[in-house]
């Protein structure tokens, strides 16, 4: 190795080391929000569940065992009680928590990709802004979970069209935001000056408005986590999204609710599940929101 | 400048309107003219000052003459080639001779790039250099406009204005532009920030032999840096002289209440500042015939029916005025 080669990667070293700090500074900010802690130990958890599942459990999650169906909370062996097939309910729980960052994370990064592609785009050249934006706001016509069905009526039920069905549903509020700051980075002087340099539109696109917009991004795409868990739960509810065997939590309060008065735990066990997933990815969104404004930058 | 200079860039009846549009089609209603009948040849190695009021489009001057803006009228020729009307893929080999300093230093670097990473940015998007080359490059310009290497890996936030515009400047010159546009480069810097910047202008300018465009509102700043003056009025040409001469002896009333104006550093000195009435007019709506006639102490008439024509009244200085 030449010595330029070595002061180049200590340099490059040293830029990684300040993106780093930059990192840093974000992530202490956010540290000191209460909630966002609370909300980051239930993301942990279910991370946790996601990865680890075989080792958490002792059951496999579809096995029944018709002798011990609904046993309660507690007991010995299944401490989350069965259901009426004799399932353990932890260990579905468990799988069921996989499913859903699975698509959760799989709609999140389809519709951002379609989201900020179009948003760029739209922001960027004002001619095509005027059609992407009323395409746009043709899928804003649509409530949310009825495009869902629609578009899962179209393609069939399965969990992988649930993920397409919420990313395509993901697509214009993406667009829209990155629509936005896209307008006010582009007016900046820095891609003026790139302008000037004669930087290509894609180059410009790409290294210097995206870069500028990551902020409200990241804030969507965290709290649209929680919208996707949480539509992925109803559809599968409603019946158009994992099918039964599969240990996904919607399918699971969908099969409990027949056993509602007998077995309430088969419902409000998959139920508090859904419910912690959605708050933590809210307030998480709602901290990184903070985070990031750079008004804080201010203070410390 | 003497008049066997050569002309470098020669800027022939330009226009550029904005279309004001309005009601529910969005029809385009009318237009602000911002710059409206621009002709100068820009010499080689000169420093061409532009100055006016605030929103007389001088800066859009600078900038439709870049090719940033789509020219409405006119011609641009540069260095005897027509390069008005061409693509962007066409501009690319001329956007390599002409370069802008933005006035404000802290918009006109991407706050997420270190300043090593802009600098590269220009050799990547123009050469074939490798990494270290251009890393070589970068620091050896960093070194030119009085930065150290230790800044490489800096981002523009951790640097002063004065700092950031040396950036500015050092991104500007890295491809050895022939001709430049500052547009009102020290206007955002602290006074002392703004001699030292304009030192390493002029430095730039003997190294490199560089043709500057100095659009700025700052009278003084112009006096001191450029060889010759365009005074614009709402979008058109006042006058045009050599500096001294410009102010020595202003011709046109608009440029003689300009300069009227520049504040003078000396205790008790009298000063016969010319007020001009009124505010500046629209330029949606400009005034008929000569645009300045609604403020004009000395206007006839006539002023107002007729567009004064451009004429050269002594060798180099002209004027656009009926009445003198």
């Amino acid at each position: 190795m030449s010595t330029e080669t070595v002061t180049a990667s200590i340099a490059s070293a040293s830029r990684d080391k300040k993106r780093e700090k930059n990192f840093v500074k974000t992530w202490k900010r956010l540290l000191k929000n209460k909630m966002a802690i609370v909300g980051l130990v239930i993301i942990a958890l279910q991370l946790i569940m996601t990865v680890a599942a075989p080792i958490l459990v002792d059951y496999d999650p579809n096995k029944q065992n018709l002798a011990l169906s609904e046993l309660p909370p507690g007991t010995d062996g299944h401490w989350m009680g069965t259901d009426n097939y004799g399932r353990d309910i932890w260990s579905r729980l468990v799988y069921g928590a996989r499913i859903s960052l699975f698509v959760g994370l799989g709609a999140v990064s389809l519709g951002l990709i379609g989201g900020v592609v179009l948003g760029l785009l739209a922001g960027y050249y004002r001619r095509l802004d005027g059609i992407i934006m009323r395409f746009v706001d043709l899928l804003f016509a649509f409530p949310g979970i009825l495009l869902a069905m629609l578009i899962i009526a179209i393609l069939g039920t399965s969990l992988v069209n649930v993920v397409i069905a919420i990313s395509i549903w993901s697509i214009p509020t993406c667009a829209r935001i990155v629509r936005g700051s896209v307008l006010s980075v582009k007016k900046q002087e820095y891609i003026m000056a790139m302008k000037s340099l004669g930087a290509s539109d894609g180059r410009i696109l790409f290294k210097h408005v995206l870069p500028n917009c990551t902020a409200p991004i990241i804030v969507f795409a965290t709290m649209r986590m929680a919208t996707a868990i949480l539509s992925t739960a109803s559809l599968s509810f409603l019946g158009l999204g994992a099918q039964p065997p599969t240990p996904e939590w919607g399918a699971m309060i969908a099969a409990g609710q027949d056993f509602m008065w007998s077995s309430p735990h088969m419902i409000i066990i998959p139920g508090i599940a859904i419910m912690l997933v959605v708050f933590a990815f809210n307030v998480v969104g709602d901290a990184l929101r903070d985070a990031l404004d750079p008004g804080m930058n201010l203070d410390k | 400048m003497a008049g066997s200079a050569q002309v470098l860039y020669s800027v022939k009846g330009v226009k550029k309107y904005y279309p004001v549009k309005g009601g529910i089609l969005r029809r385009i209603k009318n237009h602000v003219k911002a710059v409206d009948g621009i002709s100068v040849d820009i010499l080689k190695g000169e420093t061409l000052g532009v100055v006016g009021e605030s929103g007389c489009g001088k800066s859009t001057l600078g900038r439709t003459i870049l090719g940033l803006e789509q020219l409405t009228e006119g011609n641009l020729v540069y260095n005897g080639t027509n390069i008005s009307g061409y693509s962007k893929k066409e501009l690319k080999p001329f956007k390599k001779e002409m370069q802008m300093i933005f006035q404000d230093p802290y918009a006109s670097l991407n706050p997420k790039q270190t300043v090593g990473e802009a600098l590269e940015e220009v050799f990547i998007i123009h050469t074939n250099l490798s990494g270290k080359e251009r890393r070589e490059n970068a620091i050896r310009l960093l070194k030119e406009v009085g930065l150290t290497e230790e800044h490489f890996d800096r981002y523009p936030h951790e640097f002063s204005g004065g700092q950031r515009q040396r950036i500015g400047i050092a991104r500007a010159i890295a491809i050895n532009p022939s001709f430049i546009v500052c547009d009102e480069p020290v206007s955002a810097l602290d006074v002392s920030v703004q001699a030292q910047v304009i030192k390493l202008l002029q430095d730039l300018q003997k190294k490199h032999e560089l043709t500057y465009l100095f659009v700025s509102h700052d009278l003084g700043v112009v006096r001191h840096l450029c060889n010759r003056v365009l005074v614009m009025y709402l979008g058109q040409m006042v006058e045009l002289a050599p500096v001294d001469r410009l102010y020595e002896n202003p011709v046109h009333p608009y440029t003689e209440a300009l300069l009227s104006s520049i504040p003078r550093p000396v205790v008790g000195a009298k000063r016969d500042r010319i007020r001009l009435q009124g505010d500046l007019p629209s330029p949606a709506n400009p005034p008929t015939g000569c645009p300045f006639h609604t403020r004009c102490p000395i206007a006839k008439d006539h002023c107002a029916a007729e567009r004064p024509e451009w004429r050269e009244i002594e060798e180099g200085h002209y004027i656009a005025c009926h009445e003198r």
